[in-house]
């Protein structure tokens, strides 16, 4: 098992030297850079802001300058918001876990008890309900469903609040401090939550039946166990095998932010700075940003491997 | 202010859109057609029932909560890179000179000031007694320092402090001097500016905000301003409020600053909160925020009326819209093919389509509140699609058999560079199907916007849409069109020139007017782009505080000295 997580730890070396070629040269490539939006430099101002920049070296230049900065472990300097852009993320990123991982919780719970449930009696009323109710779910815009929620229980009801995530001017700590950000989750997470519920019941009731019709459940069944334990002992472990690829995958989302989400519920998260940073070509945050998530799928994968390993002896032994 | 503008004018109209649905069902269930179809007049409506203000806001006894959409954190006057932080920045910092709501120039933290007979030396009197908010003196070596710090070679921000051409500069910016000889404290209220040629625009240049010399140049040493990035989140200022706090992503707070020159301010306590065109309607309904800006369309306005307790504000900007013409194109350098696609084009449709009654034809290159507007005797290029084609038959453009124009062999097919935004939504297929009628084909190209000015300065394109930055002075309207500085078009009148220069040569606004209407009369003669329209913007306050009366030149900021919470 060591020797099989080292290996696939020395595979990522390339892997991530081979992304940050591709990310550079996908940006550096883009039209336009950081100096160039801005319409109201002369000529000359424009050349002199370009050299501060290094936005005139060549391209290669600027990529092992890059690389370098990378290798010392810094992930360089943001043009527009002029810190670094580790400190940058650090301001967003986790405000995007937060709400993340919050919606992840739930629409994964929702997501596993209504499969299992529609997949114990198929094609049962229940099993019906639930289509319809995903199909509906997964098909609402998301800002429309954002704001839907924002006219019903923020403006009509006073229910909660609009956006943000703390009341505004509050210097509330501790408890009351966690009270405010949890109002002020009810929104966003139940927006994400009707969002991305629905492909993953989708999901797990088609894992659950493709199990349920195998040989194995079939015998368990004949054994004259029952129902219960044939499911949740016998069927859930199996199903569940590909759903941790599943998981692996979520990893980076976590952290790159729900764009629309964020945006009109007005939360702090990264994703508005992801967009920020590609409309002002602010190189070193999008390359930084972008080589993070790439760092991240690819630890996503490693664990998603490791935890199937775990899971699945059959390929501890075969490598 | 590049970005700032192109992030306003693109605000994503699906968001817009569905709200409007979202909201529609109480808007139609409530209005009645008492409001209907009665456009909203420039200026201030007030609000027609105060005791709707809703009970969040009247929670607030001290503070005052305006809206702002991305800030960045980057709080200093001379290094910020979008506008959210200028507006930042104008709460914590005053300037040295301000404008009056028609760009004029008027005192500051600068008592007074007197030019030269040549208008190039510029003595300027500070107001006596002036500090910063930490009760530290504000004195003319302050200023000095400000100016100074502009003219580093590793002065990164968007002040082009070369533009004023004060003297010695170059060479401290090239290390041939140890200060800017054209910088002279005569005596700590006193400052004596000497630049090498005359410049209108000279003044608001050198009467910006100012940097306090003991806290950011402790450090100070020529080519070295890193040391300065460690103070933009921690800005000392001289204006009505000081900088408290700023929550990335959320809110900036600030509080009354009782060193400010023209009194403290009667609010105690001012936060900027973060908002967005989608929801920020709901945040001001809901009563958390107190001021913001809006849309200025009909629909908006409708339900701000409704709301009862909005002080609704609608004010020119100074921007303008427009398509450039690459007039290096051999199509484009006919002044008649020019002419022609300007009558053939039906603005006035577009602008009532895009501002829906809140934006008018732009006809110069200055917006309309300016002094230097005016409108007498340029040609105002009305549509007129019989002019459009004769002019094409002159130049020698004659019908082909698909009914576009051919001329030496060559179809008249002209490409559009623009950026996804409403008003280019608009502009494509209307430009289309007009210029189809005279006999031009178009192919619009729509890119994101610094795609735009890449392309637009590699010269491939034949016509540009993009609108200006705001603009305070008409020679920042015009300069585009120098022939040194129109690198991109290859615009080149050498009397256009001429009169750009006088224009920027002389101080008095009542000299500077006929030579600015010359020069608009002499560029809708020969037109370096198509100017398409001038925009108004709403802004509301709810009806618990007074003081609100912003315009484009003093932002909201303006008002902030006068605002107040209605006991």
């Amino acid at each position: 098992m060591r020797n099989f997580i080292l290996r696939r730890l020395l595979q990522t070396v390339p892997m991530l030297l081979l992304a940050s070629l591709i990310i550079f040269m996908l940006f550096a490539k883009t039209p336009g850079d950081f100096i160039d939006g801005n319409i109201t430099l002369t000529a000359a101002r424009a050349a002199e802001l370009k050299a501060i920049y290094g936005l005139d070296q060549p391209l290669f230049t600027r990529y092992l300058h890059w690389l370098g900065q990378l290798l010392r472990g810094d992930l360089g300097f943001s043009l527009q918001y002029q810190i670094p852009v580790s400190q940058l993320l650090n301001q967003y990123i986790w405000n995007s876990f937060l709400l993340a991982s919050v919606a992840l919780v739930f629409y994964w719970g929702i997501g596993l008890a209504v499969g299992i449930a529609s997949a114990l009696k198929p094609n049962s009323l229940f099993d019906h309900l639930v289509s319809v109710a995903v199909f509906a779910a997964m098909s609402f815009p998301t800002f429309f469903l954002c704001l839907l929620l924002i006219k019903w229980f923020a403006v009509d009801l006073h229910w909660l609040p609009v956006g943000g995530m703390t009341n505004t001017g509050s210097d509330d700590s501790g408890l009351a401090w966690m009270m405010q950000v949890a109002a002020h989750l009810v929104l966003p997470v139940m927006a994400l939550v009707m969002l991305q519920a629905g492909s993953l019941t989708r999901y797990f009731r088609a894992s659950m039946l493709d199990v349920v019709k195998m040989d194995f459940i079939r015998t368990a069944r004949a054994k004259g166990l029952r129902e219960r334990t044939v499911i949740f002992k016998h069927a859930l472990r199996n199903a569940l095998l590909p759903i941790i690829t599943l998981l692996g995958f979520e990893l980076p989302g976590l952290f790159s932010g729900a764009i629309i989400t964020e945006k009109v519920f007005n939360w702090p998260g990264a994703g508005h700075i992801h967009i920020d940073s590609l409309a002002a070509r602010d190189y070193p945050v999008l390359m930084g940003f972008t080589l993070f998530l790439a760092v991240l799928t690819i630890l996503g994968n490693l664990l998603a491997d490791v935890l199937y390993a775990w899971a699945d002896p059959r390929i501890r032994v075969r490598s | 202010m590049a970005r700032l503008l192109n992030r306003l004018t693109t605000t994503p109209t699906h968001f817009t859109l569905a709200l409007k649905i979202a909201l529609l069902s109480s808007v139609v269930a409530f209005s009645g057609a008492a409001f209907a179809d009665e456009p909203l007049k420039e200026g201030i409506t007030p609000a027609t029932d105060a005791s709707q203000v809703p009970a969040a806001a009247k929670l607030r006894k001290d503070t005052v909560v305006a809206g702002i959409s991305e800030p960045q954190g980057i709080f200093n006057p001379y290094f910020f890179v979008n506008g959210w932080d200028e507006n930042v920045t104008n709460v914590i910092f005053s300037r040295l000179i301000d404008w009056d709501s028609h760009g004029k120039l008027v005192p500051g933290l600068a008592e007074s000031w007197t030019v030269s007979p040549d208008n190039k030396v510029y003595t300027i009197k500070l107001r006596p007694n002036l500090t910063f908010s930490d009760g530290s003196p504000l004195t003319a070596e302050d200023v000095a320092f400000t100016l100074t710090v502009l003219y580093d070679p590793k002065y990164d921000g968007d002040t082009d402090i070369t533009l004023a051409n004060i003297a010695g500069g170059a060479e401290y910016k090239a290390g041939k001097a140890d200060s800017v000889s054209g910088l002279k404290v005569i005596d700590p209220l006193t400052l004596q500016v000497t630049t090498t040629q005359p410049g209108a625009t000279t003044l608001s240049k050198i009467g910006g905000p100012v940097l306090s010399k003991a806290y950011y140049g402790k450090d100070y040493q020529r080519g070295n301003l890193d040391y300065l990035r460690t103070l933009h989140g921690k800005p000392l200022g001289n204006g009505p409020y000081v900088y408290e706090k700023y929550i990335p992503g959320q809110e900036i707070r600030f509080h009354a600053n009782t060193h400010f020159y023209r009194g403290t301010p009667p609010t105690p306590r001012f936060i900027y909160r973060v908002t967005n065109p989608s929801t920020n309607f709901q945040l001001f309904q809901t009563g958390e925020t107190d001021y913001d800006a809006f849309t200025s369309r009909p629909d908006d306005i409708e339900q701000l009326k409704l709301l009862g307790f909005a002080n609704i504000n609608l004010y020119g900007s100074s921007d303008y819209s427009q398509v450039e013409f690459n007039v290096r194109r051999p199509a484009l350098q006919d002044v008649k093919v020019r002419q022609a696609l300007i009558y053939g084009l039906d603005r006035q449709k577009l602008i009532d389509v895009v501002y829906q009654g809140y934006g008018k034809v732009a006809i110069e290159p200055i917006a309309p509140i300016s002094w230097a507007y005016n409108a007498d005797g340029v040609n105002p290029y009305k549509f007129d699609p019989t002019q459009a084609k004769r002019l094409l038959d002159e130049a020698g453009w004659k019908p082909g058999p698909d009914g576009i124009r051919v001329k030496d062999g060559k179809r008249l097919e002209l490409t559009l560079l623009a950026s996804k935004k409403v008003l280019n939504d608009a502009l494509i297929p209307i430009a289309k199907e007009n210029w189809q009628q005279i006999g031009v084909l178009l192919k619009p190209q729509v890119v994101d916007f610094n795609a735009l000015m890449a392309q637009r300065k590699s010269g491939n394109y034949d016509l540009a849409s993009f609108s200006t930055s705001t603009l305070n002075d008409p020679h920042d309207g015009v300069w585009d069109f120098y022939s040194t500085e129109a690198k991109e078009s290859g615009y080149n009148n050498p009397q256009v020139d001429k009169l750009i220069n006088d224009g920027n040569a002389v101080l008095d606004i009542e000299k500077r007017k006929p030579i600015y209407h010359q020069l608009y009369t002499v560029l809708a003669e020969d037109p370096p782009v198509i100017f398409l329209g001038y925009r108004q913007i709403l802004s509301a306050s709810s009806a618990r505080v007074t003081g609100f009366k912003p315009d484009i030149y003093n932002g909201l900021t303006g008002s902030l000295p006068n605002v107040k919470i209605v006991k």
